[in-house]
């Protein structure tokens, strides 16, 4: 496939690309380092989430409120409200990205309802204003149509922005 | 003949962590390598691949379509250092984390400098430009797969690509390949 230019025939990018296509080389341990969260993560039982899987999910999230915190002055310990999402779609998987979640697509699914379509996620956040969008089956961005479009989304995916007062 | 992802993410998911090892070890390179050139600092790339690691354990049920992990792996990564730029406000350390990936590898095939001037001009690029050359050239990706990955649609993406081909031929104007 060749598309805006030619990388092979391109003098002064096909060496840039070339260099960039080499290998980078990580600290071997990385695999480790997670197989052993991942260990202490999971019970003997085999159930799927222990507590000490949660209490990592704190410490990330505590970890990423304080960052937030910092970034966009939004309080950890603040009182939470709860917010409802709603999207009308047809799909089989709905998830909800944005800052609430550190923009893990894997984080927050949403729950199909009992009308035909309607996905649903109740949260709790403090006061602040938050940035989100949809993952519609793992591949559709689509705003919320209830909320304002963000103006300032860095990368151009299609963003509603949320405040909580 | 190596396992399939989808025979790995089931094993995975029946609580064989060696199975998740193997999937770690099958796309740790190609994660760590986006995430370098994207994060600028080998260490921010480390965070970003480990915590996409955890974060894919966490909710491998949610991958429906195992056979395509790797894909679905990337998404999260992708928005892992979408995240990690949009905090990193501070000054980035191109330079000393370059020196010390040279120097921790025996490849001497390219100098220091000339790795460094590409590092300089992709951190002279918009995320979103770096982001879309990465994915289609580095990467190798589709049009099609980068619009899934990150939301944009394909003709805004190939005019990201466009720009950010035009602004490093301009950044390395100068510059010759060690």
């Amino acid at each position: 496939m060749r598309d805006d230019f030619d990388e092979v025939t391109d003098e002064r990018l096909g060496p840039v690309i070339a260099e960039l296509r080499r290998p980078v080389r990580l600290d071997p341990t990385l695999d480790q380092r997670v197989l052993s969260v991942l260990r202490g993560a999971e019970p003997r039982s085999g159930a799927r989430r222990g507590p000490a899987a949660w209490a990592g999910g704190l410490m990330g999230a505590a970890l990423a409120a304080g960052l937030l915190f910092t970034v966009l002055g939004r309080e950890p310990g603040a009182p939470t409200r709860p917010i409802e999402l709603r999207l009308s779609a047809p799909a089989s998987q709905v998830m909800v990205v944005g800052d609430f979640n550190d923009w893990d697509p894997a984080a927050t699914p949403l729950r199909p309802g009992n009308e035909g379509g309607t996905w649903t996620v109740e949260l709790r956040l403090p006061p602040g204003r938050y940035r989100y969008t949809f993952l519609v089956d793992g591949r559709r961005w689509v705003p919320d149509p209830a909320e304002p479009r963000a103006a300032d989304d860095d990368f151009g995916a299609p963003t509603s922005v949320l405040t909580v007062s | 003949m190596s396992e399939s992802d989808a025979a790995l993410v089931a094993r995975t998911l029946d609580g064989d962590l060696g199975a998740f090892a193997t999937l770690m070890s099958r796309y740790r390179d190609a994660l760590g390598r986006y995430a370098f050139h994207m994060l600028g600092s080998r260490e921010d790339a480390e965070e970003a691949v480990q915590d996409s690691f955890l974060r894919a354990h966490r909710a491998l049920r949610d991958c429906r379509q195992p056979e395509r992990f790797g894909a679905w792996l990337f998404t999260i990564l992708v928005n892992r250092c979408r995240t990690s730029q949009r905090r990193l406000f501070h000054r980035r350390r191109f330079s000393e984390e370059l020196r010390d990936d040279v120097a921790a590898t025996a490849d001497t095939s390219s100098s220091i400098e000339w790795r460094e001037e590409i590092a300089r001009a992709l951190a002279g690029l918009r995320p979103h430009y770096r982001e879309a050359f990465l994915l289609r050239y580095v990467e190798g990706l589709d049009y099609a797969e980068m619009a899934r990955l990150t939301g944009a649609r394909e003709p805004a993406l190939r005019m990201r690509v466009k720009r950010a081909a035009d602004q490093l031929r301009e950044l390395l104007r100068d510059v010759h390949a060690g």
